[in-house]
């Protein structure tokens, strides 16, 4: 009886400082965004009840869509970019070959540095003047096809998406080869002495047996492109003329530029509503295995 | 996983077998090398023209430099200042590593080791915090901070800092925790061993690997992180890395040099880094990524 009771209060201490700042730091102000966002305030005055008028305004807001339609533009190239790439990439990779560990340590490398520095680094691939992408164009006879590739509305986003195709390959592919040494060298094996060929091999067995994981890293790659921000904040600042705004910008120009506390955190609620609802639908098409 | 053919093939089925495998070997090299030289070729050229003084880079993008002009890196250093950013960096990076780590442990090992009736709750809400959009957090927490008095100190990014890498830490330590054999603890608390000295003698000592894994991941993300940094510290004495580095270079935009100077001594330190704990980071990404 004594021992127990001081079981309990030592599994509360032991508790304690992380749920403690856990929840003060992390669930109070999701919680937060919410309550702030059905007000109308500008962060320093009093604060104004207005209800749902905030997501009202936002669904009629031009801009809003426009960041929504560009967050899409990332999503898209990010699933269909990234994932058939690392897949492909960590389907070579997964043999015995010699220098494997290079590959796969230079593969892995991006997704470890900064984002500050890849967006810096990008952009000055892509500078007009003097990048690495126009000089190796006017090297090669090809001038006429130099842009100020970040500058140019047209050209902004596309060059914005190919940076974060190539930061985030590298986390895929890792994560597929982990999942690919799961697979049992019998199954192939057997495969193999039925004389299937590597192509039917790969198609028939090895992808379905890696299925799951390809679809917690489509998942992954969705909800993690729903969240760029520091990328093209550093790089574009989400022009020029709002080509290559996305919604965590938008919402954080309207707040910390705008001070539109109220209708910032709004932008908050539905990016997270919209990243919690698509972790569900997989979640539920998955069974329990995501998270 | 290579194919071997049969040893009852006839001979010329076997060298033209062979033959085909090389062909196949040589495309996948090649397939792999291409691969490889778009991941790291960026970062090569902008070491590289880090060294190039301002004419020679605009003439010679592509060669090794002549020679090699340190100017760019003195003058980075001094213009952003780099002492102040890299000592920032290192303490608010060591700070919250170690403690989330420490109390991110000591929580796992009281959900992994003990039944109790909140604790399938408690740990689901740990893990919750795995799916925030951080974010979504920015401005009540700007507004959180400001109202604490928190805004610009030494200390300000370890709050948001701790706070969102403790449900991954204990995500892995638990999981790690749970696969302990249980006469363990079970022998130390007959020779008298209390809970916490169970767990700071027997249970953190064994969980060792997994500490590693948790300290690189942590490490890794405190000195990449930018948002958090953005809205919450804007004294520029208390920046860190990649804050006082996007600053530096909007104010740098022509002067290239100095900009790739910079860009290098931010990312020497992560490359080493990576390149020696390689195995716990990779460990790491996996199983927080793949199983959740």
């Amino acid at each position: 009886m004594h021992l127990a009771r001081r079981r309990k209060s030592s599994i509360f201490l032991g508790l304690l400082p992380a749920l403690l700042l856990y929840l003060v730091f992390a669930i109070y102000p999701i919680l937060q965004s919410f309550y702030y966002s059905v007000m109308s305030w500008d962060g320093f005055s009093a604060m104004t009840f207005v209800g749902l008028e905030n997501f009202k305004e936002l669904f009629k807001d031009p801009l809003f869509w426009n960041s929504v339609k560009n967050n899409i533009y990332v999503v898209l190239a990010s699933v269909l970019g990234q994932v058939p790439i690392a897949l492909f990439i960590a389907l070579l990779l997964n043999r015995k070959l010699k220098g494997a560990k290079i590959f796969r340590t230079i593969g892995f490398l991006p997704v470890v540095l900064s984002t500050v520095v890849i967006s810096l680094t990008w952009g000055l691939i892509y500078n007009s003047e003097e990048g690495l992408i126009n000089e190796f164009l006017r090297s090669v006879g090809l001038e006429a096809l130099a842009q100020n590739w970040l500058g140019d509305t047209q050209w902004a986003m596309i060059a914005v998406c190919i940076t974060v195709i190539w930061q985030f390959v590298g986390l895929y592919l890792i994560i597929f080869l982990a999942a690919l040494q799961n697979v049992p060298e019998e199954v192939l094996e057997a495969a193999r002495i039925d004389g299937a060929s590597e192509w039917t091999t790969t198609w028939k067995i090895t992808v379905p047996m890696i299925w799951d994981t390809i679809i917690v890293a489509i998942v992954l790659c969705i909800a993690g492109s729903l969240r760029t921000f520091d990328l093209i904040y550093v790089m574009t600042h989400g022009g020029p003329s709002h080509s290559t705004d996305v919604m965590a910008l938008y919402m954080f120009n309207e707040t910390f530029s705008n001070l539109q506390y109220g209708y910032g955190s709004a932008v908050s609620v539905v990016i997270f509503l919209f990243s919690l609802m698509l972790i569900m639908v997989v979640r539920k098409a998955l069974g329990q295995k995501v998270i | 996983m290579e194919t071997t053919i049969g040893s009852k093939s006839k001979w010329k089925n076997k060298e033209k077998g062979a033959k085909k495998k090389s062909i196949k070997k040589t495309i996948i090299y090649v397939v792999l090398t291409l691969f490889a030289i778009v991941n790291a070729y960026p970062i090569l050229w902008m070491v590289i023209n880090s060294f190039k003084s301002e004419q020679e880079f605009s003439v010679n993008q592509f060669g090794f430099p002549k020679e090699f002009v340190f100017e760019n890196y003195v003058n980075a250093w001094k213009a952003a200042n780099f002492d102040i950013l890299f000592k920032n960096s290192i303490f608010i990076c060591l700070a919250a590593t170690v403690v989330t780590v420490l109390i991110g442990a000591l929580a796992s090992y009281f959900l992994a080791r003990f039944s109790f009736k909140m604790n399938k709750l408690v740990y689901t809400l740990f893990i919750f915090g795995m799916i925030i959009p951080i974010h979504s957090t920015l401005v009540p927490m700007f507004i959180l901070i400001r109202n604490l008095g928190l805004l610009n100190t030494p200390i300000t990014l370890l709050f948001p800092y701790i706070a969102f890498n403790l449900p991954i830490t204990i995500f892995i330590l638990t999981s790690f925790m749970k696969a302990f054999p249980k006469d363990i603890e079970e022998s130390a608390i007959m020779d008298g061993c209390g809970v916490f000295r169970t767990f700071w003698s027997i249970i953190l000592p064994m969980s060792r690997p997994a500490v590693a894994t948790v300290m690189v991941l942590n490490f890794i993300h405190n000195w990449n992180e930018f948002s958090f940094a953005l809205v919450l510290i804007n004294d520029p004495n208390l920046q860190t890395l990649p804050l006082g580095l996007a600053s530096f270079a909007g104010q740098f935009t022509t002067n290239y040099g100095a900009q790739m100077a910079g860009l290098t001594m931010t990312l020497v330190p992560i490359v080493i880094f990576y390149l020696l704990l390689e195995k716990e980071i990779v460990k790491g990404m996996t199983s927080g990524a793949v199983k959740g």
